[in-house]
């Protein structure tokens, strides 16, 4: 992982709040009592969350982020293989660092926005990994589905005490290769990997 | 219409030889900007190839207005007459391609699907369809153009110094001195 990226990840991370591991997160459940120890509905505040990218440009970096049009969550953290995940992005609302990485990310060549608005990741298995979770599923973009695995880390949100499972912050990290997807356009200038770094805040609905 | 002047007008020596300077620093920096690794502190290197190239259409739409409302004088005499008609070919063609050039420049850029931007801040309007085939052919034409263009240019050159330094009849200095 390069610098940059480091960085920003660390700065991300100084601004979530505390760090949770999952076991202690299982736990708020068992103290939650029986009638919450299932599988939980939250939504995402996606004003304060954000899903970012980066790929190498030449010697520099574009990066750029995208918005979350909708978000699906069913959490267990007493189970994590009861996790479901099932998120949309807004791929023509996406922002890049310059001006011509942003059109071209979303024209034909790339993304093509105009003929697939959307990206969607739906999450196929949820296991423990350590602290956090290790979440596998299925990214669908533009029209072609292939499977991708995201780390996953659990934040406690700032001002929430131990336990509290009502508000969470998790990072996500993860990449892809959009030559796997055909999105291939200016390939002698940009690289095919595409780094993810998302931070997605999430509220309890249930 | 004016009747032919018997020499070149300043403005008509000033469009030659600014065109002539453009034309080879945009060919230069064209050929560097489509082998170089691409990235943000170079990135600039583009708008400007299309910034002079732009600017050397519009120079030779000038040029032309100005060739019909005050025609060049006629050439020198003395080489045999197929080098007379070679000369006027290559003359004819160099106007085309004056032309054709940064057309099939803008046209290439208006495939890609990015803004065609220039002065680094007026968008031209796309002039291709942004189709990848497009792109790849008119890139081909672009790069074909160019050459053919180097290669006049080539020519034009010759036949000058060949005035200049074994005729010796006065053609280049006519275009410096007037
Ligand atoms: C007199 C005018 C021009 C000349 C002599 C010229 C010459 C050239 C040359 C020699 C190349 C390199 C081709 C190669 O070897 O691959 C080139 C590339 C290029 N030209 Fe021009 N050009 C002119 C005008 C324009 C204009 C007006 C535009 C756009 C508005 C333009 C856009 C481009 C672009 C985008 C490339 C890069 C191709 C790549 O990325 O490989 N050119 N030009």
């Amino acid at each position: 992982m390069n610098r940059t990226l480091s960085r920003r990840i660390f700065l991300s991370l100084a601004a979530l709040g505390a760090g949770a591991r999952l076991a202690d997160l299982a736990a708020g459940y068992t103290f939650a009592g029986p009638a919450h120890a299932a599988p939980a509905r939250y939504t995402l505040d996606a004003a304060r969350s954000l899903v970012r990218f980066e790929t190498s440009f030449g010697p520099d970096l574009i990066t750029g982020d995208m918005p979350v049009k909708a978000a699906d969550l069913t959490l267990d953290f007493a189970n994590v293989a009861n996790c479901r995940v099932l998120v949309r992005l807004d791929v023509a609302h996406a922002k890049a660092s310059f001006p011509f990485a942003a059109q071209a990310m979303k024209g034909p060549k790339v993304l093509d926005s105009a003929g697939y608005p959307e990206i969607l990741f739906k999450s196929t298995s949820v296991r423990r990994n350590g602290d956090g979770a290790r979440v596998s599923g299925d990214m669908t973009i533009k029209g072609v589905t292939r499977p991708v695995t995201l780390d996953a880390a659990f934040y406690r949100q700032k001002g929430t005490v131990a336990g509290d499972l009502d508000h969470l912050s998790i990072h996500l990290t993860g990449l892809v290769n959009r030559s796997d997807y055909g999105a291939i356009g200016w390939s002698d200038m940009v690289a095919d990997e595409v780094r993810l770094d998302i931070v997605a805040r999430i509220d309890r609905t249930q | 219409m004016a009747a032919p002047l018997p020499t070149f007008g300043l403005l008509t020596r000033v469009l030659h030889w600014l065109m002539a300077a453009g034309i080879l620093s945009t060919f230069a920096l064209g050929a560097y900007v489509a082998r170089m690794e691409v990235g943000l502190s170079n990135l600039w290197l583009f708008g400007l190839h299309k910034t002079i190239g732009i600017s050397l259409l519009a120079l030779a739409g000038v040029r032309l207005l100005w060739h019909r409302l005050r025609p060049p004088p006629g050439p020198l005499p003395g080489p045999p007459k197929w080098q007379m008609a070679l000369a006027r070919a290559t003359h004819r063609a160099l106007y085309v391609l004056m032309f054709a050039v940064p057309l099939s420049g803008w046209a290439y850029a208006s495939a890609t699907g990015l803004d065609v931007l220039i002065f680094n801040r007026f968008v031209l309007p796309p002039i291709a369809p942004v189709s990848e085939t497009w792109e790849a052919r008119l890139l081909l034409l672009h790069q074909t153009l160019t050459r053919t263009l180097l290669a006049l240019v080539a020519l034009h050159v010759a036949g000058a110094l060949k005035r200049g330094l074994i005729s010796r009849d006065g053609t280049i200095a006519r275009m410096i001195r007037g």
